[in-house]
């Protein structure tokens, strides 16, 4: 399998994404900012290891931070997926046109059977 | 946590389970859909080879070599999938599930195997684990305010 060139940047972000509990982080903020106790409270997790989470998030741009107040906000900024998507998305296009093919072709030999 | 390494899709169609397996297995009709097989017979162990175009952004060169890996009518068929002019198998392997539903068939589609070292494995099973078509959706939204952050 060729490999592509440039790969520092998708490393750091598949080492970012490659982490379940970041996931769930990335999940969670989906639904809107949260601060570090309230992530931390969700996850059981020492908040230490909550802001690790999050500075690896940080570092690849996919989260990003707001100081509002005496608290600090962090919500997905899911840019960096782009280039991700674009990259990965060939085989799931190709194999949801082929299912939808694959129906046209059923609805064909439905209709060429009936009496 | 199951190391995910796959594509998986689901679709109904409002058709009999032996009817979709009829346009799984019969070479004129996987050629309607799919892409028109060579050596392709409905039994295990059976090998085939498939041209496509090629699809450069993954490094596939255009034709696929499979192996009958599962044939169970009319439930599950699955093969293996690999770039024929790849040095390595890939250890790709595509399957389709069959199940009843109503009048109608779900079939349960998977491209599977992606080897969890390579690039395009970490990325499948990366962008294919939980929570991603939501954020995929997200970030759909944010194309569509002109977000550009490359």
């Amino acid at each position: 399998m060729p490999h592509r060139g440039k790969t520092s940047s998708t490393d750091r972000l598949f080492g970012a994404l490659a982490n379940p509990t970041r996931r769930d982080i990335l999940d969670l903020l989906l639904d809107g900012e949260q601060t570090v106790q309230t992530i931390a409270d969700r996850f059981d997790m020492a908040r230490p290891s909550v802001s690790e989470h999050l500075r690896v998030l940080r570092d690849t741009d996919l989260v990003r931070e707001e100081q509002r107040g005496r608290h600090r906000y962090y919500a997905v900024h899911p840019e960096p997926l782009v280039g991700v998507r674009d990259w990965l998305s060939p085989y799931e296009r190709y194999w949801r046109a082929r299912l939808t093919d694959l129906g046209e072709v059923l609805d064909d030999l439905a209709g060429g059977e009936q009496p | 946590m199951t190391d995910r390494t796959s594509i998986e899709l689901d679709q109904f169609y409002p058709h009999a389970p032996e009817l979709v397996w009829r346009a799984l297995t019969t070479p004129e009709l996987l050629a309607r859909w799919l892409m028109p097989p060579d050596g392709f017979e409905p039994r295990v162990g059976a090998r085939f080879t498939m041209a496509a175009k090629p699809i450069e952004a993954v490094g596939f060169s255009g034709t696929v070599a499979c192996e009958v890996l599962e044939l169970v009518e009319p439930e599950l068929l699955s093969f293996s999938w690999d770039d024929a002019a790849a040095a390595q198998p890939s250890g790709w392997v595509v399957s389709f599930a069959l199940r009843p539903e109503g009048r109608g068939t779900r079939l349960l589609f998977a491209h599977r195997g992606f080897d969890p070292d390579s690039p395009t494995a970490q990325l499948s099973r990366t962008i294919m684990g939980g929570g991603w078509r939501r954020i995929l959706a997200a970030l759909g939204e944010a194309a569509a305010d002109g977000g550009n952050g490359a």
